[in-house]
């Protein structure tokens, strides 16, 4: 889509400190909120264990062995009960967080440590050493560590706390090597490095200053998710009898304990379980909404069309003109987070059978929005608030979704584009091509073959064969877009929308293309609304010319009238900006000054007037009309105000 | 890949040689006369210099012996081949139950993203993510072996026997799945291909049945080939818990009794095991993928 929406980072605004906000992210999102809490109070456990825990963890008292929690009978002294040994099982359970946050976290302070040097170095010093150590990091992802760690460990005969962190914390390594590497890539390549490699700044010095900033942003998600992990790997490693060695307290070992009377105690098992579970859940938790807060993008709502119920639309049903399609005074919004960008205003043509309608404009001049919202396609979540979009009567942006899906493909079809990326690149052509028949046409299973070979043979494809058994990234662009054309063609639609069908083409294939395609709509009578930025395109193709601004109409009338005698100064300099035969050698193409306003801050008055080479006083301060300046020929300029037609004939 | 076969069997041949203890005093009773410790080094063959032992290991693994289990006279390759079954037939049936699940899942949860069912789904996956293996694996012995005389609680001795290990292990290997199909349904939905067919009415679910979930499905197949190892991890802690006869068993067993030769064998089978199917994972990435398939021709 050419008309992209400024992104939400340029508009969002940034205040604060990283992590303040951050937090106030994090604390903004219910769930994350809880898993902060959780991850408090288990560190709040851990830390205060030896005050916390009524008894020694370790204390032994075989006349109480087996004691049941407080809710199935037990006493207030044993909470939780106690074990086999007469343990207290609360007690074992506070020191048994203490130790796998020890053994996790440091484990993943060892990694990181290990993996954000050598990601470090390998990023920056490149060469031999990078790919040396990510070849390391390749062998040992390749194969499944967790087995060798099993076997050291197994091995070991006297383990302690040290021999775990290192083969938990060692082999982490290469998840923070990897994303620190790629961030220094990335760093490397821009300017302001390359401008202080210049002055001479120190490779450290490099690394603290622009570096260690950016990588800060993604490893507390990563690390926070590495301590989670590791506590379910220290944990399954003492379950099985290689992690911590029995007097300690340890949940996996707990569990395996209580394995063994299972059928007299049963909450033995499920106790440390679910102690685990509500770690590693809260500390998941919090890195989603760190992770949440620091990339926003995945949070998409849903692709749903909204309609508008507000005005009736009776008012401008009928009329006595037959045009094909009406559009009045169309404005689409696009609500964001903390504002309401209008993409399109008031924007009104219509279009007769069989015409073709040429929108002009540059890049985010809502050419594509006001397209694709006749079709009803808009982005979530854009959306039509006034308006009529008038279709043979009836108006596009209040009729029911299932009403609109009729209408859809059968009766107006649109191309895009960029044809490569407009199929569906693991299906092949003949598949979709016969979907889209079958959908649009209802074409009989054994008609589907012979059909689909006529519709690709009418855009001027001769071998249909070979090009319906490949996939669309093994033909051109040209060809793809042949394709695209056949397919919106199937069921002969009243309307086609062509949005910039031909920018991402090659000059010649461009004119084959836009010959193909007025051919076509000439022999079905089709009508064809044909949106570019290049008004030399629809001067030769079109009939009639809509000129779009910053979201408006400036000028509009037949092709030949706008083209021979434009009257918005904008129309003006689009045409001064083409190169033309015509234009006697030395003639010098004048490019437009200044720049597209930005459409969450469009100026007072006529959008154009900051670019505009006959600016006056009233254009920065009222926003000019349409007013008519000729047969079906207007131009949205105070230029042509009647009050100052009679001043400039005067 | 052979390289890695390579490194992990070497790896573990010195590791367990600097950090364990003699075995073959760790085989006898404690307070056995030395004559008899020197004769049992002599009969497994760790009274020579460790790189002879080494040169004589890859020498006997190139002719295909992978030499006798320290512990009775268990030809070690019979032992891992009777093993390898059990372990591939629990791995296949949780990956494909697993896969099944990621898409029917992941594709509920990004029909409507933020919807009802999608935090449902979610919330499924948080709490999956959370659940140790081998907890779950104990608690579903207790509560249907144990509790409902449903299953037995150990052995493989049918094809009920592998509901409980199978549903262990697809609940910790699903939620990865699960996010991937959802993150990759919802960005292929928003494709410029996915506006365009809609332009030529093909209906919603079409599209989402088949233009998305053909898309979403091949990072599928690469994520399943990176879990491999975690499932194989996973594998070993079920197999211990419901004494199924695999490789993990294997390993574990070996390991208590420091049985090098079985050791090595265990954990040379899994890494080859593993290799194998990375590079079937790869082909099957191939076959669905044409952008492979047809540049592969």
């Amino acid at each position: 889509m050419s008309d992209a929406l400024p992104t939400v980072e340029r508009i969002a605004p940034r205040e604060g400190s990283a992590g303040a906000r951050a937090l106030r992210g994090i604390a903004r999102r219910p769930v994350a909120a809880a898993g902060i809490l959780g991850v408090i109070v288990i560190l709040g456990a851990s830390i205060f264990a030896p005050l916390l825990a009524p008894y020694d963890p370790a204390m032994q008292d075989l006349s109480r062995s087996l004691l049941p929690p407080i809710w199935d009978g037990g006493s207030a002294d044993h909470i939780l009960g106690t074990d086999p040994l007469g343990r207290d099982v609360a007690s074992r359970l506070l020191f048994g967080a203490r130790n796998s946050l020890v053994i996790s976290v440091s484990a993943m302070l060892l990694g990181s440590l290990l993996g954000l040097t050598t990601g470090m170095f390998a990023g920056f010093y490149g060469g031999r050493l990078d790919s040396l150590l990510m070849r390391v990091g390749d062998i040992q992802l390749a194969f499944p560590f967790i087995l060798l760690a099993i076997a050291i460990l197994g091995t070991l005969a006297d383990r302690n706390a040290i021999d775990l962190i290192l083969v938990l914390g060692i082999p982490g390594w290469i998840v923070y090597a990897r994303v620190v590497r790629s961030r220094v890539l990335a760093e490397k390549e821009k300017e302001y490095v390359m401008a202080a490699k210049a002055v001479g700044a120190t490779s450290l010095r490099r690394l603290r200053r622009y570096v260690l900033p950016s990588v800060w942003q993604v490893v507390p998600v990563i690390a926070l998710l590495d301590v989670g992990f590791l506590i379910m790997m220290e944990s399954t490693l003492s379950f099985l009898g290689l992690g911590l060695q029995p007097p300690a307290s340890s949940w996996g070992l707990m569990l395996a304990e209580g394995r063994k009377n299972m059928m007299i105690s049963p909450w033995l098992s499920v106790l440390p379980g679910l102690a685990i579970m509500a770690t590693v859940l809260s500390i998941n938790l919090v890195a989603d909404g760190l992770a949440d807060v620091i990339d926003p993008r995945l949070r998409k709502g849903s692709f749903r069309r909204r309609l508008l119920r507000t005005q009736a639309s009776a008012e401008g049903a009928g009329g006595d003109r037959p045009s094909l399609l009406a559009v009045r005074d169309l404005s689409v919004e696009f609500p964001l987070s903390d504002r309401v960008v209008q993409v399109v205003r008031d924007v009104s043509f219509e279009i007769r059978r069989g015409e073709t309608l040429g929108i002009v404009g540059e890049s985010g001049s809502g050419k594509s929005v006001t397209a694709l919202s006749i079709i009803q396609l808009l982005d979530s979540p854009g959306r039509v608030t006034a308006g009529q979009i008038l279709f043979d009567g009836r108006d596009l942006a209040r009729i029911p979704d299932h009403e609109m899906a009729a209408l859809r493909g059968r009766r107006i079809g649109m191309i895009f584009q960029n044809p490569a990326s407009s199929l569906n690149p693991v299906l092949s052509i003949g598949y979709q091509m016969a979907e889209a028949m079958r959908r649009l046409k209802r074409v009989p299973v054994k008609r589907i073959e012979s059909e689909c070979r006529d519709a690709l043979r009418s855009v001027g494809i001769g071998d249909p064969d070979r090009v319906l058994g490949q996939y669309p990234f093994q033909l051109s662009g040209g060809m793809n877009q042949r394709v695209m054309i056949a397919m919106a063609m199937t069921a002969q639609p009243d309307l086609l929308i062509a949005d910039e069908p031909t920018t991402a083409l090659d000059v010649t294939t461009q004119a084959q293309i836009l010959e193909q395609l007025h051919e076509i709509t000439t022999e079905q009578d089709t009508s064809l609304i044909l949106i570019t930025h290049d008004i030399a395109l629809v001067a030769e193709h079109a009939d009639t010319i809509v000129v779009m601004y910053a979201g408006q109409v400036c000028e509009s009338g037949p092709a030949s009238r706008v083209v021979s005698d434009p009257r918005h100064p904008y129309t003006r300099a689009l045409l001064e900006s083409v190169p033309r035969a015509e234009l006697e050698a030395g003639v010098r193409l004048k490019a437009i000054p200044g720049e597209l306003p930005d459409p969450a801050a469009l100026p007072v008055g006529c959008p154009f007037a900051p670019r505009c080479p006959s600016v006056m006083d009233v254009c920065t301060e009222v926003n000019p009309p349409p007013f008519r300046v000729g047969s079906r020929h207007s131009a949205a300029c105070h230029l042509w105000a009647p009050e100052m037609r009679k001043e400039v004939v005067s | 890949m052979v390289l890695v076969v390579f490194a992990v069997v070497t790896i573990v041949f010195f590791v367990l040689r600097l950090t364990t203890g003699d075995p073959a005093r760790l085989m006898n009773p404690p307070g056995t006369p030395e004559d008899i410790i020197t004769q049992t080094r002599e009969r497994i063959g760790t009274d020579k210099p460790v790189l002879a032992q080494y040169g004589e290991y890859l020498w006997n693994m190139v002719r295909g012996d992978m030499g006798t289990s320290f512990r009775g006279d268990t030809p070690v390759r019979e032992a891992v081949l009777n093993a390898v079954p059990n372990t591939l037939s629990l791995a296949g049936i949780t990956v494909v139950i697993g896969a099944a699940l990621a898409l029917l899942l992941g594709g509920v949860a990004a029909w409507r993203p933020n919807s009802l069912l999608d935090r449902g789904v979610l919330a499924y996956v948080a709490l999956a993510q959370a659940t140790p293996a081998f907890w779950l694996a104990v608690i579903l012995v207790l509560v249907f072996s144990l509790r409902l005389r449903w299953f037995q609680a150990i052995d493989l001795t049918g094809p009920k026997s592998f509901v409980l290990p199978v549903t262990a292990l697809v609940v910790t290997l699903s939620p990865v799945l699960i996010r991937t199909v959802r993150q990759s349904l919802i960005e292929t939905m928003g494709e410029d291909f996915i506006r365009a067919a809609r332009a030529r009415r093909i209906s919603e679910r079409r599209l989402f049945l088949v233009h998305g979930l053909k898309i979403a499905a091949l990072p599928l197949i690469t994520l399943i080939g990176l879990q491999l190892g975690f499932l194989l991890a996973g594998a070993v802690v079920v197999e211990a818990i419901f004494n199924w006869p695999g490789i993990g068993k294997l390993i574990l067993d070996a390991l208590a009794s420091r049985d090098f030769p079985m050791i090595q064998g265990g954990v040379l089978v899994a890494a080859v095991v593993f290799v194998v199917l990375n590079l079937l994972v790869d082909q099957v990435y191939g076959l669905l993928d044409p952008r492979i398939r047809v540049h592969a021709r």
